[in-house]
Order: structure tokens, then C-alpha cells, then sequence
């Protein structure tokens, strides 16, 4: 009897015992420490286009980081992949959950900082965090899936799930709300922070405006280069009105301005001496961009190597030779296209397409080899690419140019003494008594191009090294890289602001002009050249290539169904011409081996809404 | 211990039985097809089977409104032999015609439903022919209503379902502006310059098209024609 009662009175409060493991909601944010923890949650959560941003989605790091090296690049004309022939999917790019995930956490916060016991200097400074990361958030939501639902609070579910169900706002509303909460960062944090923290400061705020209210009047300028109809559209949840262009250029000339009149920001090593120092200068600041502080506003860092906090830029992209151990390197293959936007010093302003013959009349004529033609010869084989831009030779390893203590052999075979040529594989033949072999060496760890074994050499002729260490040979394992990703450069701001002014027509021309020129003048460039729409995008293309921004570039500004519409994406293959003693390189454009020509089409300028069937919602057009 | 087995077997048979109840619906068990003809000349509105118009459809009796989509092969013709007998609000839309409206139908059986269009632009008076290393082709655009023609294209393909998504070569033109229904266009395609995809000895079809500019509107057509290069 008595043990019974003792055993009854024992189980008072048994469930409401609390996990010994496990921080409870108010002890969390009852401690700065806590707070802090929270918040470092919150930015690992931030959809940045970083290394490991991938079509799969945002930190592709943990798990099975396996994707085969497809970066975002290979979706647009900045490169392919060494085997894969995929372009855009409907489920690329997709990021719903994630995104209402990390704003319902931003809002749970939101909702406690009043209660918080921290100074107003902290308060203050959790209001502006917590609005530049939902700012962040529902960026990376609209120029994806147009307007979506605005959640501002944290919802609770009472037993009535179709409370909890909130229309999409429309497309301009959801971007207004977008430069809305980046006015609230703005005012609310400071300069930086005490200990150079890599936090939100007004600085990164205006920053994102930047970008922010580029996108959007981009896409009001040119919606109508690609009309799409349906549901979504007749409610204006997809889409913006044209006359809404102004306003939304007008605050990206103001959010670039801030920063630049700040005194804060500059380019870094701005005025280099010869083509060969901005080429190692621009090579530096994309290896540790920690190096220049006064030109990244903000750094995303790769501590340590492992899931979660290395990444795999140093296994995948590696040439073929320095793959140090890893099975598949070399699978960034920058294009032909991309290399023939770069500039030449000798004709300032314009591409330059790389002419291959004497004539110099047929960079169009990509049927491959034709001996008829009169092709330049070079004993150089990276000969050809002298007098382009110096940011080509940081961004690309060209052939037999030195990386790690090697010399990168890229070679597509020969031409042999009777004319005819051999490309693409085959015997070695001996000339002269010398054996000369197809892909330029005889065994296949000392070339880096064209051999298809392994989907280790590269396709186009060059091989990547933007973000590359020189310094360090990567482990041979998941996330060993750990270098930094910078988020907002400088440089980019500059060329927001230039194509702001040069769009809307506003703005001081002269102002914009002069951001253009300071980028070149950084790349080694020393003629001025004038603002105009092409040279900005161009300018755009060379110095933010790879940086994941190309892509939606095409997409704010409606140009991927007309630039990718069958599109055959080309290559520069080197050739060893054997008709000439002793043997030169020749150059020969052709379309890239094995690749199917890419559309885009007209809906896929908005990623479908998943879950429509449960969360209600009107689905995008032609989904 | 042996008895107890026996009965459990017997009750995860009972069980896995009892799972197996009739529960097939009955398959789509009508057909839908038709043409897509010009509203005047009575003849078939050339089309693209990748890309190109598509007709909408949407079964009654659900809540959901889903759109479903059929396409339409070159010669604009479609056809779906997997569709349930219902009624359906069914649209050509995003096409190279003037939109049509919605109509209902009731689909049971073998039913035939052809789209009487407007097609933007006729091309009349087609002429597709080899002359040395060219291909060129010649005719004249008829269009139906005030929008200017965008651009006029030749089009080549190794197989008949050649159109302007589906080529290998092209030549186009910029038009942008209203046409003369009597001037004569002329568009030819070069071929040793495009040596990669025309060769020699093989057959290849041309097509020639033009494309309104009008919003979502696609490309109007001559038939293609085979030629052995």
C-alpha cells in the first residue's frame, strides 16, 4: 500500500522534466552567448552563392557531397562540364523549404528581441541582423519563384490549418518588401563590428540593396522581352509593371552610391604596373580574399576542412596533372564564348574573338580543321591568348602555361607532315625521330586535355584556376578545400551602380563611366573606354566570372531564351602542326566535343512553387 | 509451438489476402484527335512538335482545375488515345494563331475535335530548291492581322520534324515590321560553310518560317521539303 503511494507521489511532474541535452527556447536567448549561437545558425542558413552552391541547393557539403562537379557555371556560357551535357532542369535551383525555414527561425527571433534584457546599442543591432537576413532570404525566394507568401511573424498552429495558409503577395510587392527590410538593416547597424566579425554591417545592407534593386529593374525593363500568361500572371504574381523600372534603378544608384561615398571601399591594388601584376594581384584576391579588405565587403568563410565547413572548388577543378590523388579533377571547362568577351589591350572596348588564321575573317566558322586555311602559328601554345586581358590569364590555366611547379599540356592532337590531321586520339607518330604523342605527353597524368578518360580533361582548350591555392595540394577527400567566398565585392558594386545609371538614363554619367574604367584600369587597362549598356555587361562577364552571377544576370535581364536557343558552346582546340619544322602550335574554334545544343524556354524564368496541392498557392506559369 | 506457426502463416495469408481487394480503376478508355485548320483555307496550320502550340485541357469534376497539355506533331495534327470519357474545357493556346476561346466537349469514344485558327502568317508561294552550294528558298508572307513579322527563317534538320527549335543550320532574317503580301523573300544557307552539319551525299529537310510579334506567339510554316545535298 505504502509502496504504491510512494511510487504514485514519485511520478509527480515526470513530463515535465526538462532534456538534459538539449537548450531550451528561453535559456537560448536569456544569454548573449546564446543569441550569438542562434544567430550563427541563421547565417549559415543564408542562401549565398557560395562554393558549395550548387543546382541541388545551398551548402552542398554534408552527406554525400557527390554531384559530380556541375557548378552553376555550366548552365550558362561561362562554361561546361568535362562529361556531363545537362542544362536547366525543373527542379534546379529550387528552394522553398529551406527559405521558409530560415525566415520562420529569422521571425522566432524577431519575435523575442523585445523581451531580450541586452543594451539598445544590441538590440538595435539584432533588429537591423535579423531584417538583412529575411532581406537575404526573401531575395533569393523572389527572383526565383516571383511574388511570394510575406510571413512577417511567427505562425502559430491553433488546430486550423487553413489559417496558417498565406497567398503569394504580388511580385512588386514581395520586392518592395525585399528593399524594405534592407532599409531597416541599413538603420540599424553599425559601420562593423568590434571584432571584425564577418556580420551584416549598414555596409553589406547597402549592398544587398544594390544587387537587390538591380534585379528587380532589370526585370521591370525587360519582362517583356520574354511574355509568359496564365493564372500567376493576370494576378501580377509573376511579373512587374515597366513604369516600376525607375524607382527600383534610382535605389540601386542610391544603395551604390552610399557605399561608395563612404570612403570605406576601394579595388584592391587598383593600379597595377603591367598586364603580368593585375594578373597575379586579381589571381590573389580570388585564392584568400581576406587579403583585401577594403574590396570584400563581405566574406563567407571555409574554416576548417570537413561536412559542413570545406568545400570541393580544390578537388573538382584542379587540371589534370595536380589532381594530387583525387580520381575526377579538371571538370570546370571555361568556353570559347566566355574567353572571346575578354578585351585585348590593343583594341580597348570591344570583344576580341580569337582569330586563328592570318585572315582573320572566319571567327565564325567553327567546322573544324580545314587545311586549306592559312592558320597562325605560335611556339607558345598559350601565344594566341598574349594581349588579352590579364583577369583571363587568373581565371583560366591556359595551355603550357606553369601551375604548382608544372607545366599545363593542352593539346588536341597534330597535324601531321602530309597534312592530314589527327584530333582527338589515335597512335603517336615519330617525326624526325621523335615520338609525338596526340594529347601532348605519353602518359595520362602528365597532359590536362581532350583525353575523355575519366571526364578529367578538359573539352575547350583551358583549363580553371580562378579561386584556385597555388599554394596547397588539396587531400584527396570531401571538403578538404577551405578557402574563402566573397559574397560582395567592390567591383561588383561598381557595376551595379554603372548599369544602373547607364539603364535608367539618371545619375551622373560621368560617375558611372568612371566606376567602369576603375575596374579595367585595375585589369591592367589604360585607355578609358565610354559607358555603354554592352561595355558594362561585358565588363560584368570578365571580372564577376564565376561567381555564380552570370546566370541570373541572363535571367534579369530576359536574355537566356535568346542567347540559349539551341545554343552550341565552343571550344579552342590547340593543335601541334607537324607540316612546319620545328613544330608550331596552331589554334582551331570549334563547337565543343559532345555536347547537345541548349534552350531556355520562356517559363523557366521562374523555378516552379512545390506543394501546391497542400500549401494552396497559384503555381507559376505552364507548371 | 509447430501449431502456433501454422496458425500465424495462416493469419499473414488471411491478412496479405485480405490487402488484395479489386482495386483497379478502369483505364482511359477514349481517344481525342483532330487538325488545327485554317479558318479560310480549310488546309492544316503547320506547326512544331517541340516548342510550339500546345492545347490545354481541363477534366470536369474536380475541384483542382489542373491544366493538363497535349502537343501537335508538325502537320498539325494531334492526337491522345489514353484520355477518360468526361467532359473537358479544352484551348489552343501559345500558338502561332490568332487565341482561340475555350470550348467544352464531351470526349467519349473516338472523338474528333479540329481547331478552326487564324494562323498569324500564311506562307505562300514556298520554293525550296539546291543551286550550286546553296540552298535557297523563296516565297511571299500573307499576315492576318496588324502586328509587325519579327524575323523570317530557313531551317535545316536531318529529320522532317525540322522547325525553328528543331535545326541544325538556319538563316534568318529581321523583319520587324508589317510585310507586302506580293514582295518575294529570298533566304539561302550556304554549304560548305556549314560543312559540320550538311554534308555531302546525305538528305536533309528545309523549312521555312515566320514568327509574328505578338506576345507567347510562335512560328508559321511552309511544309518542310527533303532535299539530298
Amino acid at each position: 500500500m505504502l509502496f504504491v503511494l510512494l511510487t504514485a507521489v514519485s511520478c509527480d511532474n515526470v513530463l515535465d522534466k526538462q532534456p538534459l541535452d538539449k537548450l531550451q527556447g528561453e535559456n537560448l536567448f536569456s544569454n548573449p552567448e546564446g543569441v550569438k549561437l542562434y544567430m550563427a545558425n541563421l547565417y549559415y542558413q543564408l542562401p549565398i552563392e557560395d562554393f558549395t552552391f550548387f543546382r541541388q541547393g545551398f551548402n552542398w557539403n554534408t552527406g554525400d557531397p557527390n554531384n559530380g562537379g556541375f557548378a552553376p557555371a555550366m548552365i550558362t556560357d561561362e562554361a561546361v562540364h568535362t562529361e556531363f551535357g545537362d542544362f536547366i532542369g525543373n527542379d534546379d535551383f529550387q528552394w522553398w523549404d529551406q527559405g521558409y525555414k530560415l525566415i520562420r527561425d529569422t521571425n522566432i527571433l524577431i519575435d523575442i528581441i523585445p523581451t531580450l534584457d541586452v543594451t539598445e546599442d544590441e538590440t538595435k543591432a539584432l533588429v537591423g541582423e535579423s531584417a538583412f537576413i529575411r532581406a537575404y532570404a526573401y531575395f533569393a525566394l523572389v527572383k526565383r519563384y516571383g511574388g511570394v507568401p510575406l510571413i512577417t511573424a511567427v505562425q502559430k498552429y491553433e488546430g486550423d490549418v487553413e489559417a496558417l495558409k498565406v497567398p503569394r503577395s504580388t511580385e512588386k510587392e514581395t520586392w518592395d518588401f525585399v528593399l524594405k527590410e534592407c532599409d531597416v538593416a541599413i538603420a540599424n547597424l553599425a559601420d562593423s563590428w568590434p571584432g571584425g566579425e564577418r556580420r551584416a554591417t549598414k555596409w553589406v545592407a547597402y549592398a544587398l540593396k544594390s544587387r537587390a534593386a538591380l534585379h528587380a529593374a532589370s526585370l521591370a525593363k525587360y519582362s517583356e522581352r520574354a511574355p509568359i500568361s496564365g493564372t500567376a500572371v493576370d494576378q501580377k504574381l509573376v511579373g512587374i509593371e515597366k513604369s516600376a523600372a525607375a524607382d527600383y534603378y534610382k535605389a540601386a544608384i542610391d544603395a551604390s552610391e552610399a557605399i561608395i561615398n563612404s570612403g570605406k571601399f576601394a579595388l584592391y591594388k587598383p593600379t597595377p604596373a603591367s598586364p603580368e601584376e593585375a594578373a597575379e594581384n586579381y589571381r590573389k584576391l580570388f585564392e584568400d580574399p581576406n587579403i583585401a579588405p577594403t574590396e570584400t565587403i563581405f566574406i563567407k568563410g571555409f574554416a576548417r576542412p570537413g561536412a559542413g565547413t570545406g568545400h570541393n572548388y580544390g578537388i573538382w577543378y584542379q587540371p589534370n596533372q595536380t589532381a594530387n590523388g583525387w580520381p575526377h579533377p579538371g571538370r570546370m571547362n571555361p568556353t570559347l564564348d566566355l574567353i572571346d568577351a575578354y578585351e585585348s589591350y590593343t583594341n580597348p572596348g570591344q570583344n576580341a574573338p580569337i582569330a586563328t588564321t592570318v585572315a582573320g575573317n572566319d571567327v565564325n566558322d567553327y567546322n573544324g580543321f580545314d587545311p586549306a586555311k592559312n592558320y597562325k602559328r605560335y611556339d607558345d601554345p598559350a601565344g594566341i591568348y598574349k594581349d588579352k586581358d590579364a583577369r583571363l590569364w587568373a581565371t583560366a590555366i591556359l595551355p603550357g602555361t606553369p601551375w604548382k611547379g608544372q607545366k599545363i599540356i593542352i593539346q588536341a592532337g597534330f597535324v601531321k607532315p602530309d597534312g592530314n590531321a589527327q584530333l582527338f586520339g589515335g597512335d603517336p607518330i615519330k617525326v624526325g625521330g621523335t615520338t609525338i604523342y596526340p594529347y601532348g605527353a605519353a602518359d595520362r597524368t602528365q597532359y590536362s586535355g581532350f583525353d575523355t578518360w575519366g571526364g578529367n580533361n578538359t573539352r575547350t582548350g583551358v583549363s580553371f584556376k580562378k579561386f584556385l591555392n597555388e599554394g596547397v595540394n588539396v587531400a584527396p577527400g570531401w571538403n578538404q578545400t577551405v578557402s574563402d567566398w566573397a559574397d560582395f565585392r567592390y567591383a561588383e558594386i561598381l557595376l551595379n551602380y554603372a548599369e544602373a545609371i547607364v539603364e535608367s538614363g539618371t545619375g551622373t554619367a560621368a560617375k558611372g563611366a568612371q566606376a567602369l574604367n576603375d575596374i579595367r584600369r585595375r585589369a591592367g587597362h589604360t585607355k578609358n573606354i565610354p559607358l555603354t549598356i554592352d561595355n558594362v555587361i561585358r565588363e560584368r562577364r570578365v571580372e564577376l566570372a564565376f561567381e555564380n552571377k552570370r546566370f541570373w544576370d541572363l535571367v534579369r535581364r530576359r536574355e537566356y531564351h535568346t542567347l540559349f536557343n539551341n545554343r552550341v558552346r565552343h571550344a579552342l582546340i590547340p593543335v601541334l602542326d607537324l607540316r612546319v619544322t620545328p613544330a608550331k602550335y596552331i589554334f582551331i574554334r570549334q563547337n565543343i566535343a559532345r555536347l547537345n545544343p541548349s534552350t531556355f524556354d520562356y517559363k523557366q524564368y521562374y523555378r516552379y512553387i512545390p506543394g501546391i496541392g497542400s500549401n494552396g498557392l497559384v503555381q507559376n506559369p505552364q507548371y | 509451438m509447430k501449431h502456433l506457426k501454422t496458425y500465424l502463416s495462416a493469419l499473414l495469408i488471411i491478412f496479405i489476402a485480405a490487402a488484395c481487394k479489386i482495386d483497379n480503376y478502369p483505364a482511359p478508355d477514349a481517344r481525342l484527335y483532330g487538325t488545327f485548320l485554317d479558318v479560310e483555307t480549310n488546309e492544316p496550320v503547320e506547326q512544331d512538335i517541340i516548342r510550339g502550340s500546345t492545347i490545354e485541357f481541363i477534366e470536369h469534376g474536380y475541384a483542382s482545375q489542373t491544366k493538363q497539355v497535349m502537343i501537335v506533331k508538325n502537320d498539325g495534327t494531334y492526337r491522345n488515345n489514353l484520355i477518360f470519357a468526361n467532359q473537358y474545357t479544352i484551348t489552343p493556346v501559345r500558338g502561332n494563331f490568332v487565341p482561340a476561346e475555350p470550348q467544352d466537349v464531351n470526349v467519349a469514344g473516338e472523338t474528333k475535335l479540329d481547331f478552326k485558327v487564324q494562323p498569324y502568317i500564311r506562307v505562300k508561294d514556298a520554293k525550296i530548291e539546291k543551286s550550286g552550294s546553296k540552298v535557297i528558298a523563296t516565297f511571299k508572307i500573307q499576315q492576318t492581322v496588324i502586328n509587325n513579322v519579327r524575323k523570317i527563317g530557313l531551317y535545316a534538320h536531318p529529320e522532317p520534324s525540322v522547325g525553328e527549335p528543331m535545326r541544325t543550320v538556319l538563316s534568318e532574317t529581321d523583319i520587324n515590321a508589317a510585310t507586302d503580301p506580293n514582295k518575294v523573300y529570298k533566304l539561302e544557307i550556304d554549304i560548305p560553310s556549314n560543312s559540320n552539319n550538311l554534308k555531302a551525299g546525305s538528305q536533309y529537310f528545309f523549312r521555312i518560317g515566320a514568327i509574328i510579334d505578338a506576345p507567347e506567339s510562335k512560328f508559321n510554316y511552309a511544309k518542310a521539303v527533303r532535299i539530298a545535298l
